[in-house]
């Protein structure tokens, strides 16, 4: 009997042997990702100019640095939370019956998707590091690291990890409604849109009245976007790192043991159509 | 029958076809459509937040830049329901090999491939955008003459051309590609450049932008020239250059799809 982790190491090296074929859609994309980083630097430079002064926000004020830089680490947050064709997937493996094959080997679905996953995020990640070094580089001058500790970026790094795990089993948990709802598609286009607004990628939370900021924050959504960027930027220090961590953490457990949950039950509605 | 009215004979029945399919799952229908009035929320919200910290943006006020977000989305609504979803599916098509069926059939590849279908749960996108645009020009106090609506709508539909031809040679490197299975993302990452005001783009990183875009791509006419003819200025040598451009892009997509069609190796066996 192969030993469990080199069962998970080759469905790893697969499915990164996988991602590389189709490696020129793959940098053809990632280069017309720069495209709206590059709009939205020129739309704040504007909004700032217009505005005549050198701090906005609400409770927390941000200079235009300290916005542009934002605007930078939420793409690096979403690359780590992301996760495209994830609940879709699992909706499509019950919906089907391709599910059932998860069932007759001896490997655990979500162990199984969150090995791929990771291996797709290592593609990722390798393939795009140099044009995001290149515009970070060419960027460097937004980010002010004065502040940055080892403490920080520690910090910075355990809620990037922890945006992967929360991301992939919020998703997960989509998918798995797929038990009972059988298609997906539109929730996932209803949440993914909300998403993109209440974790933060389209602005920093602290922009909003005080009372939508702290709202927003409170939910699981700004830790797939908003958090460690703040984090990074000092914006988020002290009892309040601390606290936004361990709620964080709360969130990865609750969303894990959900899917799990949810996977269950849904097993024994599961009738495995299809050939 | 001539050919021209063979295509558009063609058009109404798909466009009954696609409209059927969709009550088929009215649900679903209805759920999309909710998505595009929570995507048009969003932006609302958005540009709301940014204008309580400012009154202007490169020169435009909040109702001139509502006008304009209204325009895009109008536009943009236009270009999902007709050709983006067809646009989509191109890339299935060449890695499946299935494309083979669609070059047999006695019609021009590019009306099938691209115009096939109706999306027409984002067909209300039109009217919202349409309702922004009116709310954006009451806000401004209805500065519009007989003469500049005249003279909008024709730009708004060389603008909407002008997008398409962008959105052909985007699909067409799917042959190149073979996995070209995210254009819709492409083409939301491609339209950053049509959704900011022209004036957004300056200094020494802008600048150049400015005038590739407009010049050498010119993708930064599709909304500012219509959009600026109501709420700004009607600038005539911009108004001859989307039209000369449209043209001009049209043209240069159709060899672009011609040339990557006869790059395509069927994969069926």
């Amino acid at each position: 009997m192969t030993f469990p982790v080199s069962k998970y190491w080759r469905i790893f090296r697969v499915s990164l042997i996988e991602r590389m074929v189709y490696r020129g859609d793959f940098l053809f994309g990632t280069l017309l990702r720069f495209l709206p980083m590059v709009t939205t630097i020129l739309l704040w430079h504007a909004v700032f100019e217009g505005s005549g002064q050198t701090e906005l926000g609400s409770t927390v004020r941000y200079d235009l640095d300290q916005m542009l830089s934002y605007l930078l680490l939420v793409h690096i947050s979403r690359a780590f939370s992301s996760m495209p064709g994830l609940a879709g997937g699992i909706a499509r493996s019950i919906r089907d019956g391709s599910l059932k094959k998860y069932l007759l080997q001896p490997i655990d679905m979500l162990g199984y998707l969150l090995t791929y996953r990771l291996a797709h995020k290592t593609a990722y990640i390798v393939t795009a590091a140099l044009p995001y070094g290149i515009l970070f580089y060419l960027c460097r001058h937004y980010f002010h690291l004065e502040h940055l500790d080892a403490t920080t970026v520690a910090a910075y790094l355990a809620a990037l990890g922890m945006a992967f795990v929360l991301g992939f089993y919020f998703e997960s948990c989509i998918g798995c409604l797929g038990f009972w709802i059988l298609e997906v598609t539109s929730l996932l286009y209803v949440v993914n849109t909300l998403n993109f607004f209440v974790s933060g990628h389209m602005f920093p939370l602290d922009l909003l009245p005080p009372f939508w900021a702290t709202l927003l924050k409170a939910l699981p959504f700004s830790y797939l976007a908003y958090f460690p960027a703040a984090v990074f930027l000092g914006k988020i220090s002290g009892a309040a790192l601390v606290k936004g961590l361990v709620i964080e953490v709360c969130w990865c457990v609750f969303f894990c043991l959900l899917s799990r949950v949810l996977y269950r039950i849904g097993l024994y509605r599961y009738s495995a159509f299809g050939g | 029958m001539t050919g021209a009215a063979r295509y558009v004979r063609l058009i109404l029945a798909l466009a009954r076809y696609g409209l059927a399919r969709e009550l088929a799952f009215r649900g679903n229908f209805l759920a999309k459509i909710f998505v595009e009035v929570l995507w048009l929320s969003i932006l609302l919200i958005f540009y709301r937040t940014i204008f309580t910290q400012t009154s202007v943006v490169a020169g435009w006020s909040e109702a001139e830049y509502l006008f304009f977000v209204g325009c895009y989305f109008a536009l943009e609504g236009l270009i999902e329901t007709l050709f983006l979803s067809n646009c989509s599916e191109f890339s299935e098509l060449v890695r499946t090999g299935d494309l083979d069926f669609f070059l047999i059939r006695p019609i021009d590849e590019q009306f099938l491939i691209t115009c096939r279908a109706i999306d027409w749960s984002t067909a209300p996108n039109v009217l919202m955008g349409l309702g922004v645009m009116v709310t954006a020009l009451v806000q401004l106090g209805w500065p519009v003459t007989v003469a500049q609506v005249v003279l909008f709508v024709p730009l708004f539909f060389s603008g909407l051309l002008l997008a398409y031809s962008f959105l052909v040679m985007l699909t067409a490197t799917a042959v190149w590609f073979v996995r070209n299975q995210s254009l819709l993302e492409m083409w939301w990452l491609f339209t950053s450049l049509m959704r900011y005001p022209k004036e957004v783009f300056t200094g020494p990183l802008g600048g150049p932008i400015h005038w590739f875009f407009t010049f050498l791509f010119p993708v930064m006419l599709v909304i500012n020239v219509p959009a600026r003819t109501m709420v700004k200025v009607f600038e005539p040598w911009f108004a001859v250059y989307i039209v000369v451009a449209t043209v001009l892009m049209l043209w240069v997509s159709r060899r672009v799809f011609r040339y990557a069609l006869n790059s395509y190796r069927s994969a069926s066996s």
